[in-house]
């Protein structure tokens, strides 16, 4: 059958990070297509291209069998490609008839309500909404309504395929459901649909067939009957887990980072634990469960978080970053580019920023000093020293990450705050990054970091302690992680009720 | 293909070609045809002319250096610092009256730092835009310098200025000023933490406050370093005119905007060095001489730097 959609050799780079390498994908119509990889393993650039968000360095993008280029986001609408992101995208102060109709090109200025409604009508039974009021306040809705609410929009809009990124992702067991028979039943109506998620098990379950992608390359297209699940899982990593991750130290616990009744309005419902030195402990939770920014909290980037902090014994004041630099405990963010680096500046100015004090001389900042530093980091953290004087943004996501961990590698031993330490960071890098944590550790460091990628976690924590809606599940220590009981925790929390 | 979106295809195909990849390619280029045209006009390397232009160079140059202070620190640019240039030079003549010109000189610096910082406040502490914050500052101190003034020329009295219009080694006090500030700009941006924090603040906020840089002070600091320069340049022209007048100013952060882009500075913040705006400030002021040489009226003059304005900040386009 003809793809309704089809992507040929399509390489695409950000700076000098190759996101995509000589990749194809096709969907034929009326099927469920799931997109699967790891984290940074191309899917969502993918995706951006598919829908005219960014353009291809390189490979044709085909509609209906023919060549044809998607210019921008208005085009994709045009070509009957629709988009639902990971983010809920509804205006929640409108009603759900103006959201469903939102953004769509095709409403004339002066149009006949009625008929509007009638197709809304129409797309909201599809996905099984029947019930909803045209009139609702759509900020009112359930989170999996709003969902559907946002496919309803792609509806309207006629759209023959239909892109869902991680449309689970927020959504509760019974809110799942109903999206899967949404799915169901637009497929009976021949849509398309490009399902990207990381939970395998839906993937078995909803999808007809199955593209993976890892570091940016096509690994294999296939029936879903075809293949199982730990075939599946084996692709997307590429690896066994046993080499990924070094093996744990046995640093005693001398001093810790204790922290008690931590509380951020409306993300975290107090929240207590205690690192010891020498070890790393992973905030697991799922979007919205308030793992990452009780990691921004304690780097003091949330300005209404309290709660008290006691680092080796003594008291530690929340919320400025410059006490926090004092008793060296530093912040690696996950948005490099937003928040982690000054990616116009050179690599040896990014490794100092942190550490002007250090290498000032005569209170100036002489180049020789600075250098010297820069190399010393460099050497610990394995970046290539001539690239010291190259622009930090034109490095690959793995060497700017080994560069913001460099940046935190003070004289003394600290604490680490790490969220998604590999996020955007091909394996090899992942596979040097985990062991410079590793090695930290062993010097005395105490890391806290989030992820959201399970293999992580199991992989590399000491301690997991996994989140639901801004409160604590359970916390495990090293002999009790696996992947199966996180993943029950941060997506069905049994325990949350006596937990809360 | 749908007719409608045919030209955005195309174009679209050949952007990447079409772009100049680096906005530093626009100051050899300057530099290199203003060359070319200035020995195809006479008079232009006559002692006078060049004297001429070095005077009215190296005033604009040291509001060209203060605004690429405030662009480098991500502030995009001000409006206000014309005339705090005006305002300090009208300052300084009036404070000549006390017979001192040490007491003029402090007076008239003070004033234009202090001003200049308060702005630097209002953005650094509110996250006021800084945009609006130098349109606010500039209908601010041109009515209440309208009002005390009464719409009049000051006359500085006293020779304390005789100085600044003496020539050292054939080129006058004004020019070796720019010099010193150009090199103190740039020492500062690379040498010291608080310069290194104005680069830091410009190329990323959000990083810079991660990394634990104070957001208010560094950007106090700019603004307080921005008004010193355009104090000076106000005292630069007091001397020269021996009078101060609100109109000195008129026009000159129009002509540091021109030397700031010419000269390679990212409009974003985080890039960009004090000589480079030398640079930028010798083809702005060049080709404005060699225009009026060739008996180019003013108009024409302002039309030329808009246009440069434009294709300097379309080159930068991303």
């Amino acid at each position: 059958m003809m793809p309704v959609i089809e992507a040929r050799n399509i390489s695409k780079n950000f700076g000098r990070f190759q996101a995509l390498r000589n990749v194809s994908f096709s969907a034929a119509p009326g099927e469920v297509h799931a997109l699967c990889g790891e984290n940074g393993a191309g899917k969502s650039t993918l995706v951006k291209i598919l829908t005219g968000v960014l353009q291809p360095d390189d490979g044709q993008t085909l509609i209906g069998g023919e060549v044809h280029g998607i210019a921008d986001t208005q085009h994709a609408q045009a070509l009957k490609i629709g988009y639902v992101s990971q983010e809920l995208s509804i205006a929640p102060h409108l009603s759900v008839l103006d959201n469903v109709w939102l953004g769509c090109r095709g409403v004339p200025l002066l149009h006949r309500r009625n008929e509007l409604r009638e197709r809304a009508r129409r797309a909201l039974n599809l996905v099984g909404l029947a019930h909803l009021s045209l009139e609702r306040r759509a900020g009112t809705l359930a989170l999996g309504e709003q969902q559907l609410v946002e496919i309803a929009r792609m509806m309207v809009r006629d759209v023959a395929v239909l892109f869902l990124d991680e449309p689970t992702a927020t959504l509760s067991d019974r809110e799942i459901e109903c999206v899967f028979s949404a799915i169901r039943e637009l497929r009976r109506n021949g849509k398309t649909m490009i399902y990207i998620s990381h939970r395998l098990g839906e993937v078995m379950d909803l999808c007809d067939r199955v593209t993976i992608l890892r570091n940016g390359e096509n690994v294999i297209s296939t029936d879903v009957a075809d293949i199982s699940r730990g075939k599946l899982v084996e692709h997307m990593l590429g690896r066994s887990l046993s080499e990924m991750y070094p093996q744990a130290g046995g640093m005693s616990s001398v001093g810790a980072l204790e922290i008690r009744g931590l509380m951020v309005p409306g993300k975290i419902r107090g929240l207590d634990f205690a690192v010891p030195r020498g070890k790393i402990l992973c905030l697991a939770g799922q979007m919205g469960s308030g793992a990452t920014e009780a990691v921004r909290a304690l780097a003091g980037l949330v300005h209404d978080a309290t709660g008290s902090v006691v680092l080796d014994g003594m008291p530690l004041k929340l919320g400025s970053v410059h006490t926090l630099l004092e008793r060296n405990m530093r912040f690696v963010s996950e948005d490099r580019a937003g928040e982690g680096l000054f990616l116009n500046l050179s690599v040896e100015e990014n490794f100092a920023a942190t550490q002007f004090d250090v290498v000032r001389r005569f209170g100036l900042l002489l180049p020789a000093p600075v250098r010297e530093l820069a190399e010393r980091l460099a050497d610990i953290v394995t970046v290539n020293p001539d690239r010291l004087r190259s622009r930090c943004g034109d490095l690959s996501g793995g060497n700017q990450q080994k560069i913001a961990i460099g940046r935190c590698i003070t004289p003394g031993s600290g604490i680490l705050l790490m969220n998604e330490p590999t996020r955007g960071v091909d394996v090899g890098a992942r596979a040097e990054i985990y062991a410079l944590m590793r090695q930290l550790c062993d010097q005395g460091y105490a890391v806290v970091m989030t992820s959201t990628d399970l293999e992580e976690v199991v992989g590399l924590a000491d301690m997991v302690l996994t989140m639901y809606r801004g409160a604590r599940v359970s916390l495990y220590g090293r002999d009790e992680i696996s992947a199966s009981r996180i993943l029950l925790d941060i997506t069905h929390p049994l325990t949350y009720e006596n937990a809360a | 293909m749908s007719p409608k979106y045919f030209w955005v295809e195309r174009l679209m195909a050949f952007r990447p070609r079409l772009w100049i990849s680096t906005h530093g390619a626009l100051l050899p280029l300057g530099l290199a045809l203003l060359l070319l045209t200035a020995m195809f006009t006479p008079g232009f390397l006559s002692a006078p002319n060049l004297l001429s232009l070095v005077n009215t160079a190296s005033v604009i140059g040291c509001v060209a250096v203060a605004m690429m202070l405030i662009t480098i620190s991500g502030n995009v640019l001000s409006f206000a610092l014309g005339v705090t240039t005006g305002c300090s030079a009208m300052m300084f003549a009036w404070l000549t009256g006390y017979e001192s010109g040490l007491l003029a000189t402090v007076g008239a610096l003070v004033f234009s730092t202090v001003v200049t910082g308060f702005q630097g406040l209002l953005i650094g502490l509110f996250r006021a835009n800084p945009i609006i914050v130098s349109i606010a500052a500039l209908g601010l101190m041109t009515g209440a310098a309208e009002l005390i003034s009464q719409g009049s020329m000051i006359y500085a009295s006293g020779s304390q200025l005789q100085g600044l219009n003496d020539t050292f080694w054939s080129v006058p006090a004004s020019g070796w000023v720019l010099l010193a500030l150009v090199l103190l700009a740039d020492f500062i941006l690379r040498f010291t933490r608080f310069g290194r924090n104005i680069v830091m603040l410009g190329s990323n906020m959000t990083a810079a406050k991660a990394a634990g840089i104070s957001l208010w002070r560094t950007t106090v600091g700019v603004y307080a370093l921005a008004g010193l320069f355009s104090g000076i340049a106000g005292i630069l022209l007091a001397a020269r005119y021996n009078a101060g007048s609100l109109e000195y100013g008129i026009g000159y952060d129009y002509s540091a905007i021109a030397a700031v882009l010419v000269g390679g500075t990212f409009i974003g913040g985080g890039e960009g060095t004090a000589l480079r705006t030398l640079a930028g400030l010798v083809v702005i002021t060049g080709a404005g001489a060699i225009l009026l040489l060739h008996g180019v009226s003013t108009e024409y003059q302002f039309l030329f730097t808009g246009l440069v304005l434009l294709v300097a900040v379309l080159v930068q386009g991303r």
